[in-house]
């Protein structure tokens, strides 16, 4: 790429060959509004606001679509653009219901933006528009037609970004309108809830059902965060008023998932439905009563150093309670493990990025459901089978991903993959602890050059390797430490409890917290700081967006605590 | 024993033009010559052609006869089904060309186009024969261009020929091609736009029906001069026989070798593929066109890049019209000092009209560029109907400019045309007589691209809608000096801001209707129609706006 000169608005501007001219604006911090553009999203030109004037060049040029070159003057605001701009937004205004008052968006809409930074002050045209029907059969969030401005951000992201291809427009001309598949409703489509088209909708069309009406731009606090519902550990805007979560938004252009997000993620924590442990608990005449930290902390002190121990912890909690936890075992001489089972190395390969993924030739998926439980890393894989890689899912169950997968093996059949691999640029192998040995062994000839990523079954798994917490089962001793911080046990979990003394550390109640001798509890994603390390081995920081309850201490805290007093 | 039977069309439209009392006709003639027994009639639901109905088809024979009248039906059954003498004067005329382009020429009182280059064929030679196409110097131009000349030596011939598209903007074709080889890239492609959807053309339908062979022969030659090995025609939906004509005749060329791998052993292959569209307006814009042929919805992309850079599958790719291929092999032929010795200076060659309105006689005309409107009207289309005033034409198709009197002597080029704020376009010429209203005639082209609008871009798709809207008010006279103002606003700012040529073009007739008949739409503000068409005030309630939601 090389250097390239030219002026916009008499000033002149450095750009990369290559740039747009709203791209190269942009730099030089010139305002050119724009609506259909969004800068995570291939380029569509349809709204006409980001018209400018080229020196030379018949017509106008759309900004966002024509290429900067050396020596170019451009004008961003001249009499023309500006009329024009005010035009189209008339027409916008005109052609379905912007009666910005009852919308949710009210002050955040860039349409709204734009109609005061153009001074629409009265209707220019009738408004001859139909009534169209809201479609609120998704749980999570709501589409309103007559807001939206087919402006086709919300199409391309699903098919850009999730790569789901569920939107699209039905009809054309004046009839034309966003809709899922064929013009189903929504929550009967084939749409996934990542969420995505939500986040770069500009108008109040796409409206999500928590944070609707819950707060303007100007009264919320955003904080930046890693998600800890899988593995993948994606980054998190989260959004909050007063304490309370409006709403979780994915970070553009940011490791590993560049903004995409999957319904785990972005909504159904907003969602959770069981009771929080609020402060400590202790049994006492068979009952569970409210105690202090104090006097919960040394009854567990006590426990710890009066008998056989152990401590099992679920891997979703930060890397330093991870860590506190095993030391705290250390310490009293107690095994520690984790309660998850964990995916061996296969043994050959380099260590793969999820981004490796994405401009991956060849992908073969082995062992794992990515769609099911590592749904963006499943995503990835559907966006770069757009791309033209080529996708070798080797399952001898189903799998999600085979629907738009090159080929479906079983295990015998897995020395196809390597063939189609022979010879191919990038091989990336994604694989989860379903792995067979015999599909370990056909493909070790793919060598070190192929990328390798293992699809932890655990929310912050590698925490817990780093930590030295191995899967262990509970065993015979007199005292069980349970740190299950978010995740509440499985039944399995739970009928391998045997009679001991137990101590658990959740923030939810659980069976397993109900016939506890000492609860202690634990923040919750959103309340936490620290970090997580993900499935590729980057470190993520976690902050803070919601205060703790008041009796809520995190776990790596109470942990040293304990520590502390066993001295 | 039945002998006979007697098929009649019972489609709506046959029904309409009195099939029903056909069949009765021939059925009480058939029972006057004793024949019920012997010949059974029935109704046919539907028939493949709508030129000749109501049709009668006997077998089995397989006589077709059409349109047949009451007293044709029973003359049919003496003549036919009593004498077995086939009724030669009612037969139906062959299917070669159907639609009222197979009757221009001997139409009574219309005289040949003076110059034919792209029709010589049409209309003369049996379409689903190569042989008569071989023999009427059919595929003369590849066989010459492929053994004794270079790639280089046809791209330049046609580039000297001065031959410019024939699909609308009359883009010089040598260098579009050009373009193409100047790219890096080894797959490139030849679309034949055979969208064809302008309102009331049928030039190119004339071509694909009547002589579909050249239009591959022209294709051939593109890829031959342009190093492509794969072309691909994209065909106007509704065109199901110019489709089945299409494959018949790449059926054949590839049995003679004339198509397909390594054509008369020179090394050069050349494949042809149909690509039926779906009726939309947007997809003869090429972007569009080829989102279409990749499967997708039918939108115009983003330029640059251009097809000829990344087009079809990304690929360098020529997008020419039937007409313009059509071209191409006479040139080739014939050299590029004879293609230039017709037409203008500026302008070679010969345009194909669609003549519509208000003449005595409508239908398609080729004549060398240069030819004015007035020759058109006079000559070709018979002067004007019942011999009314002459009032304004519409040139290009329905985006085109609406020209007036004063226009009628321009000798009609891409040039001249574009001089006078006007364009050839598709090659329509709509002629409207004084009994037209202008504001009408808007209002029914913007009710066109309302619906055909792609929906991409604010301007067009709203635009046309408010422009509809309020055309709507000044013709049922509800419009005010205020809608008038509104219009003209849009139309400008629309023709300046819409994405691709649809939107851009919609208010053309609109913008120029006002420049020339601008008192006519004043008269509409002040709620007068003067031509006496629009409905003013005849309808109740508010019109068009609705009540605040
Ligand atoms: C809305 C729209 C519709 C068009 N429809 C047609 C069409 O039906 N047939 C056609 O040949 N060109 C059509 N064109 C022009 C094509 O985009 C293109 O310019 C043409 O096919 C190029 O061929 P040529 O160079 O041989 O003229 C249309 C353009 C626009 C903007
Ligand atoms: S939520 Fe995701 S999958 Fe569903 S429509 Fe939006 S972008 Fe597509
Ligand atoms: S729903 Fe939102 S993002 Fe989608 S087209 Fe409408 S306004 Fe644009
Ligand atoms: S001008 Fe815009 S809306 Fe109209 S057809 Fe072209 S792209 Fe579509």
């Amino acid at each position: 790429m090389s250097e390239i000169h030219l002026t916009i608005n008499g000033k002149p501007v450095v750009a990369q060959s290559g740039q747009t001219i709203l791209e190269a604006a942009k730099q030089a911090d010139i305002d050119i509004p724009v609506l259909c553009h969004h800068p995570a999203l291939a380029n569509w030109g349809a709204c006409r606001m980001c018209l400018v004037e080229v020196k030379g060049m018949r017509g106008l040029q759309t900004s966002c679509t024509c290429p900067a070159t050396e020596g170019m003057e451009v004008e961003t605001e001249t009499e023309k653009v500006v009329a024009v701009r005010k035009f189209v937004l008339e027409l916008l205004f005109s052609e379905r219901n912007h009666y910005c008052m009852y919308c949710q968006m009210s002050g955040d809409c860039e349409l709204q933006d734009l109609a005061y930074r153009y001074g629409l002050d009265h209707w220019t045209y009738p408004r001859p528009f139909e009534k169209m029907e809201v479609d609120a059969s998704r749980k999570y969030f709501i589409m309103d037609p007559n807001r939206c401005i087919l402006c086709s951000r919300c199409i391309r992201a699903c098919s850009e970004i999730a790569a789901n291809h569920t939107l699209g427009l039905r009809d054309r001309g004046a009839r034309t309108m966003v809709v899922a598949d064929l013009d189903v409703p929504f929550g009967e489509s084939t749409c996934v809830e990542c969420g995505t088209c939500l986040q770069v909708c500009p108008t109040g069309a796409l409206i999500d059902a928590k944070s609707a009406y819950g707060g303007r731009e100007k009264d919320v606090i955003h904080t930046q965060t890693t998600c800890m519902q899988c593995s993948v550990g994606c980054d998190l805007d989260v959004v909050t008023r007063y304490q309370r979560l409006l709403r979780v938004d994915g970070v553009w252009e940011s490791e590993p998932s560049g903004g995409l997000l999957c319904v785990d993620g972005r909504f159904k924590p907003l969602y959770e439905k069981r009771q929080r442990v609020t402060g400590p608990l202790v049994r006492k005449d068979g009952k569970l009563v409210a105690a202090g930290w104090n006097e919960a902390l040394g009854i567990v002190a006590e426990k710890l150093q009066s008998g056989s121990c152990q401590g099992l912890a679920y891997c979703a909690t930060t890397d330093e309670a991870l860590t506190a936890f095993a030391r705290l075992f250390a310490k009293v001489d107690g095994a520690a493990g984790r309660i998850e089972p964990q995916v061996a190395p296969l043994g050959f390969g380099q260590v793969a990025k999820v981004q490796d993924v994405l401009d991956a030739d060849v992908i073969i998926v082995t062992g794992a459901q990515p769609l099911e439980y590592q749904r963006v890393i499943g995503y990835f894989i559907h966006r770069a089978a757009d791309q033209g890689a080529q996708v070798a899912v080797i399952t001898d169950d189903e799998n999600g991903l085979s629907a738009r997968a090159a080929m479906t093996l079983t295990s015998a059949e897995a020395g196809k993959a390597v063939e189609t691999a022979a010879g191919a640029g990038k091989v990336v192998v994604v694989y989860g602890t379903e792995i067979k040995p015999e599909v370990i062994a056909a493909l070790k000839p793919l060598g070190d050059e192929a990328y390798i990523l293992a699809l932890d079954p655990a929310r912050n798994a590698q925490g817990a390797t780093a930590a030295g917490l191995q899967p262990q089962e509970p065993s015979d001793v007199d005292v069980l430490y349970f740190l299950l911080g978010e995740q509440s046990e499985d039944a399995a979990l739970l009928a391998k409890v045997n009679g001991a003394f137990k101590i658990v550390q959740a923030a939810y109640h659980s069976p397993l917290v109900d016939q506890a001798d000492v609860v202690l509890p634990t923040p919750i994603w959103v309340e936490r700081t620290g970090h997580v390390t993900n499935l590729d081995g980057s470190a993520k920081p976690l902050h803070a967006a919601l205060l703790m309850p008041e009796n809520v201490r995190d776990e790596a805290e109470a942990l040293a605590a304990l520590a502390d007093m066993i001295g | 024993m039945i002998r006979s039977h007697v098929l009649i069309s019972g489609d709506p439209q046959s029904l309409t033009r009195g099939a029903e009392e056909v069949r009765l006709a021939i059925e009480t003639e058939l029972h006057y010559y004793g024949l019920d027994d012997e010949v059974q009639v029935a109704f046919l639901g539907h028939v493949d052609r709508t030129d000749v109905l109501p049709l009668v088809i006997v077998y089995p024979e397989g006589v077709r006869y059409g349109p047949v009248t009451p007293e044709d039906g029973a003359y049919i059954v003496q003549e036919h089904l009593y004498k077995g003498r086939i009724v030669e004067h009612l037969q139906a005329p062959p299917e070669v060309l159907s639609g009222p382009i197979a009757h221009l020429p001997g139409r009574e009182g219309a005289v040949y186009a003076q110059k034919r280059v792209v029709l010589r064929r049409a209309g003369t030679i049996d379409p689903d024969s190569i042989e008569d196409y071989i023999e009427h110097d059919g595929y003369f131009a590849l066989g010459k261009a492929i053994t004794e000349m270079t790639p280089e030596q046809v791209l330049e011939t046609v580039r000297a020929s001065g031959l410019q598209g024939r699909g609308g903007a009359g883009f010089p074709t040598g260098l579009k091609w050009l373009f193409v080889t100047k790219t890096d890239e080894k797959e490139r492609y030849i679309v034949c736009n055979a969208d064809e959807s302008e309102p009331g053309t049928f030039k190119d339908r004339l071509i694909l029906e009547g002589d579909p062979h050249a239009i591959l022969e022209g294709m051939a030659l593109a890829g031959y001069a342009v190093g492509a090995q794969e072309g691909y025609i994209y065909i106007r939906g509704e065109y199901a026989q110019s489709c089945e004509r299409l494959e018949r005749a790449i059926h054949q060329a590839e049995e003679f070798g004339l198509l397909g791998d390594n054509i008369m052993d020179s090394g050069f292959s050349f494949h042809i593929h149909v690509h039926a569209g779906a009726g939309a307006y947007v997809c003869g814009e090429e972007t569009a066109l080829l989102e279409s042929m990749e499967g997708k919805r039918g939108i115009p992309r983003i330029r640059p890049p251009y097809p000829t850079v990344s087009g079809f599958r990304n690929k360098p790719t020529v997008v020419n019209n039937v007409e313009t291929l059509a071209n191409v092999p006479p040139i080739i032929l014939n050299g590029a000092d004879w293609y230039r010795s017709i037409g203008t200076k500026e302008c070679p060659g010969t345009k194909v009209y669609t003549i519509l309105g208000d003449v005595n006689i409508t239908g398609l005309v080729e004549t060398p560029m240069g030819t004015t409107l007035r020759e058109i009207i006079e000559i070709y289309g018979g002067g004007m109907k019942g011999n009314k005033q002459f009032k304004c034409a519409q040139t290009g198709g329905a985006s085109g400019s609406i020209i007036p009197p004063a226009l009628l002597d321009v000798p009609m080029d891409f040039r001249n045309m574009a001089q006078h704020g006007a364009a050839l376009g598709s090659g329509a010429l709509l002629i409207s007589s004084e009994d037209t209203c202008i504001v009408d005639l808007a209002y029914v082209l913007l009710r066109f691209f309302k619906f055909e609008s792609c929906g991409k871009c604010v301007p067009c798709r709203v635009g046309t809608t408010q422009m509809l809207e309020a055309l709507d008010r000044l013709r049922r006279g509800y419009g005010t000096q205020v809608d008038l103002d509104r219009l003209e606003e849009i139309a400008e700012y629309a023709s300046q801001a819409s994405f691709c040529g649809l939107g851009q073009a919609a208010p053309v007739p609109i913008i120029t209707g006002l420049r020339y008949f601008r008192k006519e739409f004043e008269a509409h503000a002040r709620g007068e129609c003067p031509a006496g068409v629009c409905p003013m005030g005849k309808h109740v309630g508010p019109a068009g706006e609705q009540a605040h939601p």
